[in-house]
């Protein structure tokens, strides 16, 4: 027990392969922009279609939501990337690959949509109806009472939630080590391949995760309050 | 169609095996972390000397993503404690670690939002603590975080497609090893997504018809 | 008279499924006139109003302003289509609307809320808007609230401020639903106020309400509504003094005692 104890607390071996474990973490922040920000867009796109006046539009983004919002992130990300540069190969007649990046983004990007979506839709719902009428008595067109007057409440009031959203996609990005993405959880199994040394490495890993986890929630649920509490007294 | 047939159909012995194990997997976890959740919430709102302990590991099993959990319980849990053996039992820990802390914390919502009186008006006709939270407490937070509850389960299946990494042979394994029998993934991924988007979708289904029938019934808003 | 009536309103019907609101409503409103419109609940009087901003489509009938049908748009041929949003915002900017729910965007501050149509709808500069905006909530007395979120003022500041948004786009009418109908007693004088004040500045308005003595003291016209039909209308002091119809005669003794 002591030995187990001695190897646990020597964390010399993180620090030997501290540049090597960065850039892995600097990877999961890479992939999480870049997801956040597919996931976004399309949960917005999802959201308008499911508040439209048009029925088979509200199908589609109810559809797309109920999809990407059920389906496990492990599953998707293997999805794409092994089964989606198939079916566009044979679409477009050639061989067709996807970068493990790519395939992670695409994946992670459109199973948050789902998400987003949600979050997008209630927030839409949320903003009284008078307000936009007020905005269409001012002769401002839909778009124009779409971005300047729904959304910025939207993003206002789903601020919360969407933080933990976020929180939940930065954790999914651990997934992308899976198909050989190199971000932090993938070079710490190449390293416990060649230490042997598991112990130290993945509760090393489990404790680097979780710090930034927790201060990053915290700052993030702060900053938020502090905005929001300016309009919404 | 053919393809369907002779790479998904005929395999159906070895998915069923496969779903068998998440099932019993996600069931397990499921069990263990209300077990789990109900204690870390406990210890955290009334047993004070526990408490720093209590927040410490509900905000670990939260803020760790589940596929770190779960590498570390296999990996270094055996180091540490001689334990898990197996690794069914490693990935059924992983998944009901994590949860615990979520319904944990749902837990506390759900007391938390009684009202004071509630337990007043128990303890002024002569009720004992034990009492109260066993009759007047527990019932309606079980009810008001019934939906939350399932909610959470579709967590665990969804988690749970990672235990195939350590090689235990959930439908996410099988369906992966037959791929690898033969290089054809697109029917056999395909039907996986779908039979796994199918059982969350039933069961977040059902969450909702049951958060809707205790607002009916009760006038409880989910927690 | 020979001048083009500010607001025209031409047998306008509005039918909600099977229910008919408006069973054919006309009436002209000319400039600097203060029309008081009046009528017991769910006679339709929101119905018209939002007819007359298109926030509702008329079921049949039209509506003009300065002459232009809001609803049609009539080409060379004589030929007559139903007018595309596109122009229906144009016009729009042409009412100036007071809701009694106030619906200030909580996201903006007091100044931003009165000139952000001004500036992204009519194509003002910051620096112009900013001005005009200035003016129109001195016009209020809320200067000094200029860059305070709305969630921080009482009711009647709020709805002030609603009256200085719509009073930004320089309309052609103020159309006033039931302003103060959601304001505590003491605030409602501060509102119905400036109300006057605009009145006497020979603003054209339309206001919807249940200020009896309001009704009375500053509109030129008073229109009773009673289940989708103007059932009477004439100069206030007509009305009030020497109500024709019983049913009208009903109505404003409920506000006698
Ligand atoms: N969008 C709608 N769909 C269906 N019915 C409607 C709609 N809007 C109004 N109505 C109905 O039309 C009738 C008239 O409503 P309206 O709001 O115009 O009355 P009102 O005279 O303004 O009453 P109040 O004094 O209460 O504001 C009511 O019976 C109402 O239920
Ligand atoms: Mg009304």
């Amino acid at each position: 027990m002591s030995e187990t104890l001695q190897q646990l607390l020597d964390i010399s071996i993180f620090w030997e392969y501290r540049t090597v474990l960065l850039r892995g973490l600097a990877v999961n922040f890479y992939v999480f922009v870049c997801a956040a920000i597919v996931a976004l867009s399309l949960g917005l796109g999802a959201a308008l279609l499911r508040v439209s006046r048009r029925r088979p539009l509200r199908a589609l983004g109810t559809l797309h939501v109920e999809i990407f919002r059920n389906a496990p992130d492990y599953v998707m990300v293997v999805w794409v990337h092994f089964v989606l540069p198939l079916l566009i190969g044979t679409l477009l007649h050639t061989r067709f690959e996807l970068n493990p990046f790519v395939s992670a983004i695409i994946a992670l990007g459109f199973v948050y949509s789902g998400y987003f979506a949600e979050t997008f839709r209630a927030g839409i719902e949320a903003v009284p109806i008078g307000q936009i009428e007020a905005g269409r008595s001012c002769g401002m067109s839909d778009r124009h009472i779409l971005w300047r007057i729904v959304l910025p409440q939207v993003v206002r009031r789903m601020l919360p939630e969407s933080i933990n959203q976020f929180i939940s996609l930065f954790k999914a990005t651990t997934i992308v080590s899976l198909i050989a993405v190199p971000d932090l959880m993938y070079q710490v199994s190449m390293i416990t391949q060649q230490e042997m040394r598991p112990l130290p490495l993945y509760t090393g890993a489990a404790l680097v995760y979780f710090a930034v986890i927790l201060v990053a929630s915290y700052a993030l649920r702060a900053a938020s309050e502090r905005w929001r509490n300016k309009i919404f007294a | 169609m053919g393809n369907w047939q002779r790479l998904v159909w005929n395999q159906r012995d070895a998915l069923f095996s496969g779903l068998v194990v998440t099932v019993e997997i996600c069931l397990i976890a499921f069990a263990c972390a209300i077990v789990g959740g109900l204690l870390l919430c406990l210890i955290r709102m009334y047993v004070r000397p526990l408490r720093p302990v209590a927040i410490v590991l509900i905000e670990f099993f939260r803020a760790t993503p589940i596929l770190v959990q779960l590498l570390w319980v296999n990996y270094a849990w055996p180091a540490l404690f001689g334990w898990p053996d197996t690794f069914f039992t490693a990935a059924w820990v992983a998944l009901a670690l994590q949860s615990s802390g979520y319904l944990a914390e749902t837990f506390r919502g759900g007391i938390e939002a009684i009202p004071r009186g509630h337990r007043e008006a128990a303890y002024s006709v002569g009720m004992r603590p034990m009492l109260v939270f066993r009759r007047i407490i527990l019932p309606q937070v079980a009810l008001s975080t019934a939906p939350s509850i399932v909610n959470q389960f579709t967590v665990i299946v969804k988690s749970s497609t990672l235990v195939s990494v350590i090689t235990v042979q959930d439908l996410m394994f099988e369906s992966q090893r037959i791929v690898n029998i033969w290089y054809e993934p697109i029917e056999m991924l395909t039907a996986t997504a779908a039979i796994y988007i199918i059982i969350v979708f039933l069961v977040s289904t059902a969450g909702k018809a049951l958060s809707d029938m205790l607002r009916r019934r009760f006038g409880i808003a989910a927690a | 008279m020979s001048e083009v009536p500010t607001i025209r309103v031409v047998d306008v019907h509005k039918r909600f499924g099977s229910l008919e609101v408006l069973k054919g409503v006309s009436f002209e409103v000319h400039r600097g006139n203060v029309v008081s419109m009046i009528g017991a609940s769910g006679s339709g009087k929101s119905t018209l109003l939002r007819c007359i901003n298109h926030l509702e489509t008329p079921t049949t009938g039209d509506i003009f302003i300065e002459g232009e049908s809001l609803c049609f748009r009539g080409d060379a041929a004589g030929s007559r289509a139903p007018r595309p949003l596109s122009e229906i915002n144009r016009m729009r900017r042409d009412l100036g609307t007071v809701f009694q729910q106030f619906n200030l965007w909580p996201h903006m501050t007091v100044l931003g809320n009165v000139i952000e149509a001004p500036n992204r709808v009519r194509g003002l500069s910051r620096k112009a808007a900013a001005q005009l905006g200035g003016e129109c909530l001195a016009r209020v007395h809320l200067e000094d609230k200029a860059l305070e979120y709305p969630a921080r003022l009482s009711g009647g500041q709020q709805q002030r401020v609603a009256i200085a948004r719509a009073l930004a786009m320089q309309p052609k009418v103020m159309l006033f639903d039931e302003p103060t109908s959601s304001l505590d007693p003491e605030l409602t004088d501060e509102v119905l106020g400036v109300m006057r004040e605009l009145a006497a500045d020979g603003t054209t308005m339309i206001v919807v309400t249940h200020e009896m003595g309001f009704a009375r003291e500053v509109s030129d016209r008073v229109m009773f509504l009673h289940n989708g039909l103007i059932e009477e209308e004439g100069p206030p002091d007509q009305m009030f003094g020497a109500p024709k119809s019983e049913r009208f005669r009903q109505f404003i003794a409920k506000y006698l005692y």
